[in-house]
Order: structure tokens, then sequence, then C-alpha cells
């Protein structure tokens, strides 16, 4: 099963659902799409807008063999945990996908990556996904050093206000 | 401690819940945008309308900032964006309260349009790659990434 996923963007990302819904038509394997606000109704494909249970939204990445994804952030940091092939279009300001290119700027920095493709030519999507190999590169979401700087913050916030109410208790 | 996450849904939330662990101790809330992925979040949560790009509705949220701050009084905030962060700490300035802003962990080579306005506003400002922080200028802080 291929997966195909265009995140939560209240801009649509036709050009991709498009154009994956005519190469549904043409390969056996089932494709299954979240389009989000893609206004074009797929007809190869089965689609839907939105899955509201997160659980459900795990279940389709584990079960797909390749990702095709728009360069979002949420959909990359779920694949990485998974290591699956992984297939990006970026979305770009041209095509009125996004208010400005920077998806392009996530996507070059994974294009190296083992098991990561980058394409910005959907004519070539389907070239793409079939030289898609299975990823041995597999990061978990685990660095600490952000969430440790932000407890610390917060200890040193808490300090201060308990010392500002023995102040205020004092005076 | 109380402490206001916002953040839009999509990507930005995700990157919120990647951090999670750090507020879990505290009385926390979100403010996000409605939207059917939000409304399952299990946290407690006030849902708005998705602002985009369009300044009516950046002005409508200002009213509904007051009102949310007003009536929870968090001590800090911490936004990993979008723009719905913005009328939040304006007025979360006027009211004093802390504010961390966490730039996108997709933001690799050019300021976000809502980081380019916070940087100016938070106290502290948190970039995910340390070539940003050359970029932002003095106040804009590395201590890792979401990943």
């Amino acid at each position: 099963m291929i997966y195909v996923t265009v995140g939560t963007h209240y801009l649509g990302f036709e050009r991709l659902i498009k154009k994956m819904d005519e190469i549904a038509g043409k390969i056996d394997e089932e494709v299954i799409a979240q389009i989000g606000s893609t206004k074009y109704k797929p007809k190869n494909m089965k689609y839907f807008k939105f899955i509201k249970e997160e659980e459900k939204i795990l279940e389709l990445y584990k079960k797909a063999r390749i990702v095709l994804s728009h360069s979002g952030v949420g959909t990359i940091l779920t694949v990485l945990n998974y290591g699956k092939p992984l297939v990006i279009v970026p979305r770009l300001k041209k095509f009125n996908e996004h208010i400005d290119d920077h998806q392009i700027e996530l996507a070059e920095m994974l294009k190296n990556e083992e098991g990561v493709q980058v394409v910005y030519d959907t004519d070539k999507l389907e070239h793409s996904l079939n030289n898609a190999k299975p990823r041995k590169f597999k990061k978990s979401i685990k660095n600490k050093n952000l969430v440790n700087f932000l407890k610390n913050y917060i200890m040193v916030i808490e300090n201060e206000n308990m010392h500002g109410d023995i102040n205020t208790i004092s005076s | 401690m109380k402490i206001a996450l916002i953040c839009s849904q999509g990507g930005h939330l995700i990157e919120m819940l990647c951090l999670i662990e750090a507020f879990k101790r505290q009385d926390l809330f979100f403010i996000t945008y409605k939207n059917p992925t939000t409304e399952q979040l299990e946290y407690k949560r006030y849902l708005i309308e998705n602002i985009g790009t369009s300044l009516s509705k950046m002005i409508k949220t200002f009213f509904q900032t007051f009102s949310i701050l007003k009536k929870e009084k968090p001590d800090l905030i911490v936004s990993t964006g979008a723009e719905i962060a913005i009328p939040f700490y304006i007025t979360a300035k006027l009211m004093r309260i802390n504010t961390i802003y966490i730039e996108s962990w997709c933001r690799v080579k050019t300021k976000s349009g809502t980081g380019r306005i916070l940087y100016y506003i938070s106290n502290v400002f948190l970039v995910q790659w340390p070539n940003m922080a050359k970029k932002y200028g003095k106040k804009a802080e590395y201590h890792g990434a979401v990943i």
C-alpha cells in the first residue's frame, strides 16, 4: 500500500493528489490518500480529508510500503520513526500550495538520507515510487537537550515566583 | 505553575507533543486551531478559528486573546508556531507574561514570518538549527531540536 499524505494546511495540494490519482489508475497496488484541504476528488484511490483519531493515522503509516508526502514536519517526524521509504514533494508557493517555499529547506536537508527521495517535478513521481527502497536510517525522537532546557527554564521561573511570594509576605 | 501551549494543528502541534515531557508536571492547557485533529487532543484546550494570512481574522483573534489570557492567567506561554502565536504574544507582552518561542524544525535556512515578529516580542527565542541562531541574531538560542 502507498500512503499519501499532504497534512492539515488550509491550502490544498492539487498537483500531488492529481498526479498520484493518475498513477493509481495505472498500478495494481492499493493507494490511500489523506488529501486535507485539496479540492480535487480522486477517482482511482481511496481518500479522506482528515482523521480524528491519531491511532488510525499511525496504523496507515505502519501498513504502508511507501509514504508519499508533502515536506511537512509532522509527517516527516512520524515517518522517521517507522523506517519506511519516503518520497517527499515540497509544496511550492508558485502553485499556491503554501504561503512561501520553506518546505524546500527541510526536503533538501533530508534528501541524502537513505531511503528518502525528493521530487520537484511530479512527472518524475512514478519513477521515484518505483525506485523507493527501505530505509535503514532510523532516528528516534529522543533528543533530550531541548526538553531539558525547557525544564530548567521552568524551574527558574518557579523559583522566582516562590521568592516573589516570600517577599510579598515579608513586606 | 500554569503554562499555555500555543500552536497551529499539524506539524507545529506534533513538535509541541515531542516536547510535552518538559511541561507534564505543570498545570497546562493548549490554544490551537479548530480542526478535526485538534478536537481529539487529550489536554484542556481552547480551539480558535484559523487565521492564515487574513488580517481581519488576526484582529478578531486579538479580542479573544485578552479574554483567554485574563481568565487563565498563565505564568508562561510556549509556542512552536505558527501565526496563531502573534496576537497572544503581543497581549502577553502587555500583561507581562513570560514567553518562549520555538522556531519550527522545518526552518533550516530562512526565517518564518512569525519568527521575524516574535523575535522582538518573546522573552526567550529558540531555533532548532545552529545556523538559524546566527541568522536571527544575538537573542536567538540553539539548544537542540525536537529530533
